[in-house]
């Protein structure tokens, strides 16, 4: 098992808790999304996990060791936490070549890695010429360079063009159907729901959910249903008589709450009521994640010091 | 420990960056253009030292050496590259190790390669005015000098782990080296005899006077040298990264 256990963590910088007592574990063959506002902490477990930052107290392993103890790390855990780590005068390639020799990882995987991430034309070029995109690719094509089992990624479709972005959420899918770990950071809600199974939410350095991320939708946001109809009337009417509410838009269109789209077919054709358009409005990550921050704050607003 | 893999990244990490190869390079141009300007020089000074005259070049050509072990460290600072690299290495003794190999090996080589080729260009000038050095003293001069060199860089690149900056290094130690040390220098017999490039120093010289000989003078500044590297390795092992 190469799993990420996080152990009450916490994390004191000074006086301010950025990490407060976690306890997850990130499971291999599936995409764990990593979320919480810019501040929440998730940067900071990253760092923890990779042992380069120290803990207050609590404990981070990958696959029951401490990072530190790893003899060549990159084989096991890849990483990315800065899209600017590499230093601009050297070539994205040379760059490359270094991290590898450090890790007695071979030479070839340096090409392929670049390959992969599309940046083999521009092995070559300074890194300071790369635009930002193509510094995340090289980024992320350090944190494949060791194959490793394991693969941390903070924030990395930051920088991507919308091509970028759709490579990166199948890279993703691709590592964790090799059963590889994948812990990935961001605070893109859309972009996170595109290649997340599970989730882990932090808030001020505190869990908020360790769910599967469909459950943690279903959880959290009621499902609705959007019809357009010619006939409003007949609609509504139907609609009472089994005790739904439709509320209008000006677009044309009704939205009943709280309801199945299975069930409200049924009862306007029942009722015979013409349908133009009828579809299931599903909830959203952003929602849910709306939802769930919204009561988070009712609970912190409260005075923090004791 | 398994060093090899370690030392070997840290080399190519100083043979990809070309400003490295220019500080070396700049050491050696350097020290030797300004060996061979003092050997054209006036011999008159009842002081005159030949040995120092010829291997005066160091002490603007040392300003490269100093930089060179500076941007060795600084580089890792860059743009939170040291994450990187100890996410890489993360027994950071055995990687600050490997670190201070890589500027003292390329610093000492070309330190002694840079002394010898000062010596000849100033000779090639002073003529006569040297012919009172025995091969001894040229060899200690020439040894001496290279290992100087290397202390010198060890002390900056000690002093970047310390600062996480080289920038706070360079402006630091190059007024020091190019003022204070200079103006104090002169009263001799004091304590200015024991600032890190001032007792290293000695082993210059023909003739010296003063509570340091050569070698005793190297020591003092290789322990200035091993405080600057303690104090850096304490701030990287005890720092978050």
């Amino acid at each position: 098992m190469t799993s990420i256990d996080v152990h009450h963590l916490t994390k004191e910088y000074g006086t301010r808790r950025a990490v407060d007592d976690l306890t997850f574990t990130v499971r291999p063959g599936r995409v764990t999304g990593f979320l919480g506002p810019n501040g929440a902490g998730k940067s900071t477990t990253m760092r923890l996990v990779l042992g380069l930052d120290r803990p207050t107290s609590g404990t981070a392993t990958v696959g029951g060791r401490a990072y530190t103890t790893l003899r060549e790390p990159l084989r096991h855990v890849g990483a990315l936490l800065d899209a600017d780590a590499a230093h601009g005068s050297r070539t994205g390639r040379g760059h490359l070549r270094v991290l590898a020799a450090s890790n007695r990882v071979a030479a070839r995987r340096v090409d392929e890695v670049m390959e992969q991430t599309g940046i083999a034309s521009v092995a070559h070029r300074r890194v300071k010429t790369y635009s930002l995109g193509m510094r995340q690719r090289l980024g992320i094509a350090a944190a494949l360079l060791g194959d490793p089992q394991v693969v941390l990624l903070d924030e990395p479709s930051n920088g991507l063009d919308p091509e970028g972005i759709v490579w990166i959420r199948e890279l993703l899918r691709g590592l964790a159907d090799e059963g590889r770990t994948v812990l990935v950071s961001s605070h893109l809600m859309n972009e996170t729901a595109s290649f997340a199974d599970h989730l882990v939410v932090l808030g001020r350095g505190r869990l908020l959910a360790d769910t599967p991320m469909r459950e943690f939708i279903d959880a959290r946001v009621r499902p609705r249903v959007r019809i357009r109809t010619p006939d409003a009337t007949a609609l509504k009417a139907a609609l009472a008589r089994h005790g739904h509410d439709a509320v209008d838009h000006d677009d044309g269109y009704w939205t009943v709450h709280h309801a199945r789209v299975d069930d409200i077919g049924r009862i306007v054709s029942g009722a015979g009521v013409p349908v133009l358009e009828l579809a299931a409005d599903e909830g959203t990550l952003e929602q849910a994640y709306l939802d769930l921050t919204a009561t988070e704050t009712e609970f912190t607003a409260q005075p923090q010091e004791a | 420990m398994d060093l090899a893999p370690v030392l070997r990244a840290e080399a190519l990490k100083v043979l990809t960056l070309r400003s490295l190869c220019g500080a070396l390079l700049a050491l050696f141009a350097a020290t030797t253009a300004f060996s061979a300007l003092a050997g054209v020089s006036d011999t008159s000074d009842p002081e005159f030292d030949p040995l120092f005259t010829a291997l005066s070049g160091v002490m603007p050509g040392q300003i490269a050496a100093i930089a060179f072990g500076a941007v060795v460290v600084s580089s890792e600072y860059q743009g939170n590259g040291i994450r990187l690299t100890l996410a890489a290495v993360p027994q950071r003794g055995r990687w600050f190790a490997a670190k201070l190999a890589v500027v003292a090996v390329p610093a000492l080589g070309v330190g002694l390669v840079t002394a010898l080729a000062a010596l000849f260009a100033a000779r090639a000038g002073l003529g006569a005015a040297a012919g009172g050095l025995t091969a001894g003293e040229q060899i200690r001069g020439v040894v001496g000098c290279g290992i100087y060199l290397m202390l010198m860089a060890l002390f900056a690149a000690g002093l970047t782990a310390l600062f996480r900056s080289g920038v706070a290094t360079l402006s630091t130690l190059v007024p020091f080296i190019l003022v204070v040390s200079f103006v104090i220098g002169d009263a001799a017999g004091t304590v200015a005899d024991f600032l890190p490039d001032r007792a290293g120093q000695t082993v210059l010289h023909q003739t010296y006077e003063g509570a340091l000989g050569p070698w005793t003078g190297l020591a003092v500044t290789a322990l200035w040298t091993a405080a600057a590297l303690l104090a850096g390795f304490w701030r990287l092992r005890s720092r978050d990264a």
